[in-house]
């Protein structure tokens, strides 16, 4: 017998119900009610956040409250929201709900999880740390990227984080052999759609086979209410979950924006009656953001690699949203404007931005003593830009003229070609080996590149290619 | 948005650059003022100089000594580069170690053995750091050089070449035209090829009349013998003054615009620590109004 309800309150996103005081539905429950517009009919799925007291439930709409009338039956699903695992998923597109919206048959048959669950056990963790190479220089010199850890990509607007972390997809999924899952959370349905076209192009290594046959996408794109936007990463993260636990292999989850996730919670967060906090945020930010980082785990049955991009809003990153998803951080890459204005791409601020694994434990000394002369070189070349811009750089001495001289060629050749941005720089892609990186760096430090001018060192991947675009720079001049 | 204290801290530090900067500013400017009246004076004594040879050659004498001609040999050749002891003005010591480096380079290609003297903490220590060791150096020359100081040089200078050790001696210097023009230079001092202005007369009456007005005691032949070198000491020491002024010169512009790039961030760094100051206030009351409308909803 359906526990059935009537909708009794509708504030914006969220809407209030009331049951029988002896079966009132437990917090996270599905809840469904139906809307008809003037003979188009839908299903509205809510999510219970709050019992009133007595009977009444207050939830979050997962979708349009439009139409939704007080005294409407409202029908408790028994269960939270669900989504379709497995292979079932592969190469398909799905909404918050889990039902499939690239118009191809649909998934009822197939095994569903809840997506709320607990997150690993502490004795269930991997402990395991390697390092996972992406070929772009700035990321493998001064960020690794943990196997099986958690790399967020800081930035403000139009700064490149979508870039990167499609770039990312490029590089990784397309060598990958395990499965992957996207999750679009708040951000351009468009990007999802372009970025959905890509990966069904995109092979992986000599297989033959598309990305897109090993990746499961999830959109809750910003034209969708709060509600929506709230849950779609964690119904993403339940299907990466499923295929960790399932089948052991490297699974690797994209989430492009985990911004909007904390951004949705602070829009239904009033409406639910909570008191904002810092900067008109919910109270409950951190342990929103801690359950589902705390998710996204590698366990000694398989890893979940995870790739977030960060909206950093005002470019202010002590802004308590970016500021809580630092914390939960292995690696992260803070994309900075004044590096994105003197056109060097990837914008990665290289003293912002660190790892917890670029240890001489992990990396090895000869990576951790290379990677830390350039930020050295980086950091006196920052301290002095004031002075330089008072007195001049004449005034410099001559230890310091070569530290600028050296950091300014070493800030240029931070910049590599992308693949997924051929078509604005006019250059391939470059992977280059992380071998490469470190020679590459510890040379330009040492000084031997110091004859070569700064232009040469823009766009290029291993050094030598540095030189090359010298010679081709001094040929047409 | 940066942080406020972070800003105000900022600004303060360069405040306190803008005025080292201005002081260092009134300095120079007093400083080259001083230089400046000894230059000139200097420059006066030595158009006497020439004056007085102009006058011997007119009387007839065949102006011959052993510092005004090419020695048979190149191979011994000393370069002297003048920079300052201090920095802080501009591109004078920069520049000045450039065009050292460069002449020092053409010189060794020419002559075998060069030796390098330097003048100024600054050049010594630039030639330190690109591992070029000074054979000789000097650093008690400020704003306002001593000519007794720079004779003992000269006549070190002097008495090589006579004896043949020395061939040839350029000097690096910065070369004082005006306060907006300096130029520098690299020139070459010995052998001293002719006196300058030894041809123009000083008085074109006198030239007509054939006569000279000076009678020569003993002869003209031993007071040639006196006024070459000295030509030389006062060609050496004008380096040395043009040298003190320009830097004078140099370090006042430099300060000059210091103080006004200074001036220009704390403008602009005010500007953002108002903005950043502004939006915390306003952000802290919407916060207050947010908490006492949720607590009233």
């Amino acid at each position: 017998m359906a526990n059935i309800g009537k909708i009794t309150q509708v504030i914006g996103s969220t809407f209030d119900a009331e049951f029988s005081a002896d079966q009132l539905p437990p917090i996270y429950n599905a809840v469904t009610a139906e809307i008809d517009t003037g003979g188009d009919k839908r299903t509205l799925y809510g999510e219970i956040s709050k019992h009133l007291g007595g009977g009444r439930v207050r939830c979050v709409a997962l979708g349009s409250t439009e139409g939704l009338r007080r005294g409407a039956d409202c029908v408790d699903t028994g269960a939270p929201v669900s989504v379709p695992v497995g292979d079932a998923t592969l190469g398909r597109v799905f909404n918050m709900l889990g039902e499939p919206v690239d118009g191809g048959e649909s998934l009822d048959q197939v095994e569903k999880r809840s997506i709320h669950r607990p997150a690993p056990a502490v004795a269930e963790l991997s402990t395991n740390t390697e390092l996972f190479e992406t070929g772009i220089k700035v990321v493998d010199l001064l960020t690794p990227f943990v196997r099986g850890g958690k790399a967020g990509l800081f930035g403000g607007a139009g700064l490149g984080k979508t870039v990167i972390l499609t770039e990312l997809i490029a590089r990784i999924a397309s060598q990958h052999g395990g499965y992957s899952v996207f999750a679009g959370v708040g951000e351009r349905t468009r990007e999802g759609t372009d970025l959905w076209l890509e990966m069904q192009e995109a092979k992986i290594g000599d297989t033959g086979r598309s990305v897109i046959e090993q990746t499961a996408m999830v959109f809750g794109q910003m034209n969708e209410p709060p509600g929506a936007r709230l849950r779609v990463a964690l119904s993403a993260l339940t299907m990466a979950e499923h295929f960790r636990d399932s089948t052991g292999a490297d699974t690797l989850l994209f989430v492009d924006n985990i911004f909007r996730f904390s951004q949705a919670g602070s829009e239904v967060s009033a409406l639910l009656g909570r008191m904002p906090s810092a900067v008109g945020y919910q109270p409950t930010l951190a342990t929103e953001m801690g359950a589902l980082q705390e998710r996204i785990a590698s366990t000694n049955k398989g890893a979940i690699t995870s790739v977030q991009a960060v909206y950093v809003p005002a470019d202010d990153p002590t802004d308590p949203a970016p500021a809580t998803a630092f914390g939960q951080l292995d690696a992260f890459l803070y994309l900075e404007r004044s590096i994105s204005e003197k056109g060097i791409y990837p914008a990665v601020d290289p003293l912002a931005s660190s790892s917890r694994i670029l240890d001489p434990a992990y990396v090895g000394d000869h990576h951790y003593a290379v990677a830390r002369k350039v930020q050295t070189t980086l950091q006196r070349y920052r301290e002095l830009q004031d002075i330089i811009a008072i007195l001049g750089v004449d005034e410099l001495s001559e230890e310091d003229k070569t530290v600028v001289h050296r950091a300014r060629r070493i800030e240029r050749f931070l910049s590599q070609p992308f693949y997924v941005a051929e078509v604005f720089t006019g250059k391939a892609g470059e992977f280059t080996s992380l071998a490469d990186t470190i020679r590459s760096f510890e040379e330009l430090c040492d000084g031997k590149w110091d004859h070569l001018p700064e232009d040469a060192f823009m766009y290029v991947g291993a050094i030598e290619q540095a030189e090359e675009q010298a010679k081709k720079m001094a040929a047409k001049a | 948005m940066a942080n406020a204290r972070a800003l105000d801290k900022r600004r303060k530090s360069i405040r306190n650059i803008k005025k080292i900067t201005r002081t260092m500013e009134l300095i120079a400017t007093a400083r080259f003022k001083k230089a400046m009246d000894r230059a000139t004076a200097a420059s006066d004594y030595t158009r006497r100089i020439t004056a007085v040879v102009s006058d011997l050659a007119r009387a007839g004498l065949e102006v011959s000594h052993p510092l005004l001609e090419a020695p048979d040999k190149s191979t011994d050749a000393t370069l002297l580069v003048l920079t300052g002891n201090r920095g802080l003005c501009g591109g004078y010591n920069g520049n000045a170690l450039r065009l050292g480096m460069k002449s020092r380079e053409t010189l060794i290609e020419q002559a075998e053995n060069v030796t390098l003297e330097v003048s100024g903490k600054r050049g010594i220590n630039g030639f330190k750091f690109r591992d070029i060791e000074a054979d000789e150096s000097f650093t008690q020359f400020d704003d306002q050089p001593e000519y007794a100081e720079v004779e003992k040089i000269a006549n070190r200078y002097l008495a090589a070449y006579e004896a043949g050790k020395l061939h040839r001696l350029d000097v690096t210097y910065t070369k004082f035209h005006s306060v907006a023009k300096q130029e520098i230079v690299t020139e070459t001092l010995l052998p001293l090829g002719k006196i300058e202005g030894a041809d123009t007369p000083v008085d074109p009456d006198a030239e007509s009349s054939g006569e000279s007005l000076y009678e020569f005691v003993p002869s003209a032949e031993s007071i040639l013998e006196e006024v070459v070198p000295t030509s030389f000491r006062i060609k050496l020491f004008k380096c040395f003054l043009d040298a003190a002024v320009s830097e004078q010169v140099a370090r006042m512009i430099a300060m000059k615009s210091a103080t006004e790039a200074a001036n220009d961030m704390i403008k602009d760094l005010s500007r953002t620590y108002n903005r950043a100051r502004q939006s915390q206030i306003t952000g802290e009351i919407m916060e207050v109004i947010g908490g006492v409308e949720a607590l009233e909803g």
